[in-house]
């Protein structure tokens, strides 16, 4: 069986770091014991090298920052329908997840079920730590990710 | 009967699929080319005034902060620059490594041009999403060429992006046996992707175009130049980088944030297509007969041979890396001891894009007193409008607005310009 990718986003500049304090949050769990062949990485803003580690998954969850607008801290969750169709005139200095994943989909990369969560996020200067409401919402989106694994394996 | 003349103004408010920010102006009255300018408005970034009074240990890391794309090119040449300042003598390996290394990014970032950047314009696609539609065994093959560059930068960098394997003397840590024999395996299952590129490649119709221009690349009397060698033009010159300055010259325009640079008082060419003009000579016997398979004729005054000339070099550095590594031993150390000295350092590479040119003034304890880096977008910039104007011309100018448009970013992406790379300078000059 393919394995559980889970993948989060990021960079050392505040709350982008969420998709990371998600994955930390994770790594101090017992997830991966539970669950043979999971692989969980952070990754420092992959642009094209996100598509292969999606291609041998059978499920992968991305978790990353999102600027939407909201409240710091606020989680969405998006499916396949909320990118779909989204591409621009791609720069490969700043090739973004969802322009990667667009790719993927093109080439038939993407793993039966993917999620997607967005963590809104507030200041993103370099140097600086992550807020104490990303923070939270990280281990919360954490602990329901753990739970959905639970439920899907059961 | 009187032929009608279009007045046209074509405005690309933001260049896409290049590195940075950029926009072009383009204004026919009458059918002439009235006004075309390259705009480069990224705000300058100051790299030269950051690194001075910096100590010599903190250079190869800060430069490779330039850009993401071709870090290594900027680490080699402070490096080599300063190597040389300090009479450094690199053990063997380390010499070769860099040379691997190096080898690394041109296969990343030729790779990422050819496919993300370039090859979906001559295939009628707005991207490379539109053309991993059509051809996706292409893209996918590019995108495993990508990474196979990415990591070959990480095993020498720690990281493919802003790597930090480099110092003064060599490197910080060697890999392991075990981790090289992994990466020649893959090197070696690579050849003949990289064989299938340059014929996809030179199978791309593109448009026939012919300039006259000069040629500009390091030459070196055994290798196909990278990371050492002089300076050379296809008129003749042959120059160490200490002269550089002497041949070439740089000036500023009000609509751009990069500089321009001039040989002779002329736009020349730096890059792929320059260097396969001046050095396919020196390519290993595989890749020249692969290369002569393509029909190409060297030298080359069409621009638009800069697609396949990537796809030759991406082959170049495999059969390179190859070569390198085979036999590969652990050194005793991966650096010498380094001792700094007071006096001018100058180094030159070729970077993905072209001649990469570094001087540092250092004072006796290994701080820089000031920096200059010429880098290759900014010496292509002049030569970039004067293809423009050239190959509109070529083209035609009564073409619709949009056909217009499309063919002068296909022109400008020939090039691959790093705007990012070009906007570290600015003479600020300010009235009070």
């Amino acid at each position: 069986m393919k394995a559980v990718h889970i993948l989060g986003i990021g960079s050392p500049s505040g709350d982008d770091r969420a998709g990371w304090l998600a994955v930390d949050a994770l790594l101090a769990s017992d997830v991966r014991a539970r669950h043979e062949g999971m692989v969980i990485e952070k990754l420092d803003r992959p642009g094209a090298s996100l598509i292969p580690r999606l291609e041998n998954a059978s499920w992968v969850i991305l978790v990353d920052a999102m600027q939407g607008g909201g409240q710091p801290g606020r989680i969405r969750h998006f499916n396949q329908q909320d990118w779909h169709g989204y591409g621009h005139g791609l720069s490969s200095h700043g090739i973004g997840v969802l322009d990667a994943l667009s790719l993927a989909h093109a080439l038939g990369f993407l793993p039966p079920r993917l999620d997607l969560y967005g963590i809104e996020v507030g200041s993103v200067g370099p140097g600086e730590t992550a807020g104490y409401e990303v923070l939270a919402a990280a281990q919360w989106l954490a602990a329901w990710i753990a739970d959905s694994l639970e439920e899907a394996a059961a | 009967m009187s032929e009608l003349k279009r007045t046209v103004a074509v405005h690309v408010p933001v260049l896409a699929r290049v590195e940075g920010e950029g926009a072009l102006d383009l204004r026919i009255v009458d059918g002439e080319i009235a006004e075309l300018r390259l705009r480069i408005f990224e705000p300058p970034r100051f790299f030269e005034k950051f690194l001075e009074g910096r100590h010599y240990t903190e250079i190869p890391d800060m430069v490779a902060r330039i850009c993401g794309i071709c870090p290594v090119a900027y680490q080699a040449t402070a490096a080599q620059a300063l190597e040389h300042l300090f009479g450094v003598e690199l053990s063997p390996w380390a010499r070769d490594m860099r040379r691997v290394f190096y080898c690394g990014e041109w296969i990343q970032s030729h790779s990422l041009h050819i496919h993300l950047l370039a090859a979906p314009d001559f295939f009628g696609c707005n991207s490379v999403i539109e053309l991993a539609k059509i051809a996706p065994d292409a893209v996918r093959r590019g995108l495993r060429i990508q990474a196979l560059g990415n990591e070959l930068m990480d095993v020498f960098g720690a990281r493919s992006v802003h790597p930090v394997g480099v110092r003064i003397g060599g490197f910080h840590g060697a890999p392991s046996l075990a981790r090289i024999r992994t990466m020649r395996e893959k090197l070696r299952a690579a050849l003949p992707e990289a064989e299938a590129l340059i014929r996809w490649a030179a199978g791309i119709a593109v448009p026939q175009d012919d300039q006259a221009f000069v040629s500009v690349a390091m030459r070196h009397p055994d290798d196909y130049a990278i990371e050492r060698g002089g300076i050379g033009a296809s008129d003749g010159l042959h120059i160490g980088a200490d002269a550089y300055a002497d041949h070439f010259t740089e000036r500023q325009e009000p609509h751009s944030t990069a500089l321009y640079s001039d040989y002779r008082g002329q736009p020349y060419l730096v890059g792929p297509l320059a260097r396969l003009n001046l050095n396919h000579d020196r390519l290993p016997e595989r890749v020249r007969m692969l290369l002569a398979e393509t029909g190409l004729v060297l030298p080359s005054r069409n621009l638009f041979h800069s697609l396949v000339a990537r796809a030759v070099e991406i082959l170049l550095a495999l059969h390179e890396a190859l070569r390198l590594l085979d036999g590969y031993r652990e050194p005793d150390s991966p650096w010498v001891p380094v001792t700094p000295r007071a006096g001018v350092a100058y180094g030159c590479t070729e970077a993905p894009r072209g001649l990469l040119w570094h001087r540092y003034e250092m004072d006796a304890d290994g701080r820089v007193v000031s920096a200059r880096i010429v880098p290759p977008t900014s010496q292509n910039q002049g030569r970039i409008e004067a293809d423009l104007r050239l190959s509109l011309l070529n083209f035609g100018l009564d073409h619709p607005d949009d056909a217009l448009r499309l063919h002068c970013e296909k022109v400008i992406r020939n090039y691959d310009p790093c705007i990012s790379c070009a906007t570290h300078f600015l003479a600020l000059n300010i009235g009070r």
